[in-house]
């Protein structure tokens, strides 16, 4: 929206009696509208950038959220989260670090007892669905204002997770199976343990750069192989679907209403096409602005 | 890393009528080419002046404002009378390409009012072959017909005729958007009411007849509701007035609501839900009625503001609730 200008090429001309020749423009007064950021401004938009929890820059999926400078300025406007809320949301941060190290050890030792990969779904079937869908409290934290999110973009990231889990791996149980799974799984569990770690440790000031590093570099790996696993399950449940009916309505009826969730599911697994590109290349963008931010950071030290 | 986008700033000394404008780049401050304006210019002037030094911003898309993070100035200031010294600072936005919103308005009414009469007819390829231009035999698929058709007809003139606009453009991305949400749903219920294996209201002609008073009374009263806010403010002008109710017993809404019109919106659209029992419609209406709602309160938000004696009774949009 706020259009680059191109720049006229005209210089003050010179000579005292033209009426064009006034002073030139006083510089305004240094300050952080105008020149690049002051240290302790760095420090706060460093802060801001890795305490912004935009489910959507969940290393699986980056958001539209913007981060950097605006989400910087925006943060320093509002008031961070007081202390109670910042220890409810250490607590949280901890507890879904936990739990997703729970599905983490229980992926590796069913794999260690089973001997192969196949079919590790059914061992850490009931913590995942736990964990996932306690992720849901993430957009009440961000309708009620503690984390400095915007809740359209949140419910949409957490609810396509929750999507994923029940309206397609739990209600098709044919998929239960399917390598695909063990695929998205593997790669959510990873992206979040360091996300929540991530969160975690910025909330306590003291963030480590492994983590920061791992979370804006994994997802590189990360997210196209969350995404192959989600479209592959997908496309797996629709014959069965299609079979069973499932979820779906058909005309004559009462409300004269019709919802065919076969073509539903289809509908979703096109809807990535436009969107992962947008998320992924947003992704790489905030790494080259937050990772070389640190080098800057670095360096002033 | 500035989040600003660069500005021209506008100086006016205090006993000339000339100004010089400055354009603000990385390399620093350049002046573009100098132009005459007395200290009466109105920001339309300037605007205009801008326009043709910078012919690809026309004035519609020019944001001028006095602080780069403030609030637009408007077309009517006056240079003088702006909290400005002898040296003034304008900034520059460019607010993108613009369309006039009576071309919006005509373009999203349009679209609903001739797609539903491509289902009602039941043009080829929407529903099977052997239903190709046939006719339901339900009364009321007829009845729906009309009261949608009407409905936006009303619309279309109404913007022709009878609505005062603030603004005379909007943003051009916005057609597509608001197209997309009218056709669309209007694609969705003409679907499913013109559909052959319609079913028609549970409790038949009783429903049917109280829904179409629902749907006539509100449509007499949000078209009341137009005509009034017509009235308020004269041809031309921009001025923004209290709304009262007047003799027409519709406007009576005036007294608990800030925005009748939208509730008489509302009201249309859950009377036609009624009329054609079609989940699709029931579904429009509470999307139309969140919209309606946020509107009504921003509405309301600003009567608040710049009227102090705003009447206290006044719900934004529901009497009493919203």
């Amino acid at each position: 929206m706020a259009a680059l200008w191109a720049v006229s090429g005209l210089r003050p001309r010179p000579g005292p009696a033209s009426p064009w020749s006034l002073p030139p423009p006083p510089r305004p007064a240094k300050s952080s509208l105008w020149c690049s950021r002051t240290e302790s401004e760095l420090r706060v938009l460093d802060m801001a950038a890795s305490a912004v929890a935009t489910a959507a820059s969940k290393g699986n999926g980056g958001g539209g959220g913007r981060s950097g400078p605006s989400e910087g300025s925006s943060a320093r406007k509002k008031k961070f989260p007081g202390p109670l809320a910042t220890a409810y949301l250490v607590i949280y941060n901890v507890v879904m670090t936990a739990g997703w190290l729970v599905i983490a050890v229980g992926l590796v030792r069913a794999y260690l007892a089973k001997g192969s990969y196949h079919s590790l779904y059914y061992s850490i079937e009931k913590p995942l669905k736990f964990f996932q869908t306690g992720a849901l409290l993430e957009i009440l934290h961000c309708a009620i204002g503690i984390v400095p999110s915007s809740v359209v973009l949140t419910s949409f990231q957490v609810m396509s997770r929750v999507f994923l889990i029940w309206a397609v791996t739990h209600s098709v149980k044919e998929v239960q199976t399917e390598d695909s799974v063990l695929l998205f799984v593997t790669a959510w569990t990873i992206t979040e343990i360091i996300r929540y770690s991530f969160y975690t440790f910025s909330l306590l000031n003291h963030l480590p750069y492994l983590i920061k590093w791992a979370r804006y570099t994994l997802f590189i790996v990360l997210y196209p192989m969350g995404v192959s696993g989600e479209l592959l399950t997908i496309y797996a449940a629709l014959p069965f679907v299609r079979q069973a009916g499932l979820y779906s309505i058909s005309l004559p009826n009462k409300y004269n209403f019709s919802f065919d969730y076969y073509a539903f599911l289809i509908l979703i697994m096109i809807s990535y096409i436009p969107l992962f590109p947008q998320l992924y290349f947003h992704m790489i963008h905030q790494r080259r602005k937050v990772l070389s931010h640190t080098e800057e950071h670095k360096k002033f030290e | 890393m500035t989040d600003l986008s660069p500005g021209w700033r506008f100086w006016m000394p205090r006993q000339g009528k000339s100004c010089v404008f400055w354009t603000r780049t990385p390399r620093g401050d350049v002046p573009a080419l100098p132009l005459q304006v007395e200290p009466q210019a109105t920001i339309a002037e300037i605007k205009n002046l801008f326009t043709k030094t910078h012919p690809q911003w026309y004035p519609a898309r020019q944001s001028l404002r006095l602080d780069p993070k403030g609030k637009s100035l408007k077309d009517e200031d006056i240079l003088q009378k702006l909290p400005v010294g002898t040296t003034a600072t304008l900034y520059f936005r460019d607010l993108g390409a613009q369309i006039s919103w009576v071309t919006v308005f005509l373009t999203e009414y349009a679209g609903p009012l001739f797609i539903y009469l491509l289902f009602y007819f039941r043009v080829p390829f929407l529903y099977g072959h052997k239903y190709d231009f046939t006719s339901s035999r339900h009364s009321v698929v007829h009845l729906a017909c009309i009261c949608h058709s009407f409905h936006y007809v009303k619309r279309l003139l109404e913007t022709l005729f009878v609505h005062r606009f603030s603004h005379g453009t909007m943003p051009l991305r916005n057609i597509f958007k608001n197209c997309t949400y009218y056709w669309g749903f209007a694609a969705w219920m003409a679907y499913y009411i013109n559909h052959p294996l319609y079913t028609p209201p549970t409790y038949g002609a009783q429903q049917v007849k109280l829904a179409l008073a629902i749907f006539v009374i509100c449509q007499l009263g949000n078209f009341s509701i137009h005509m009034a806010l017509r009235d308020l403010r004269p041809a031309g002008s921009k001025t923004r007035k209290i709304p009262y109710p007047t003799k027409n017993p519709f406007t009576w809404l005036f007294l608990l609501v800030s925005c009748p019109n939208y509730t008489y919106e509302v009201g249309s659209w859950i009377g036609f839900a009624i009329m054609t029992q079609c989940l699709p419609v029931a579904l429009f209406s509470l999307v139309g009625f969140t919209q309606m709602t946020i509107w009504a309160k921003g509405k309301h938000r600003s009567y608040l503001k710049e009227f102090r004696d705003y009447p206290p009774l006044r719900m934004p949009i529901v009497p009493f609730l919203l």
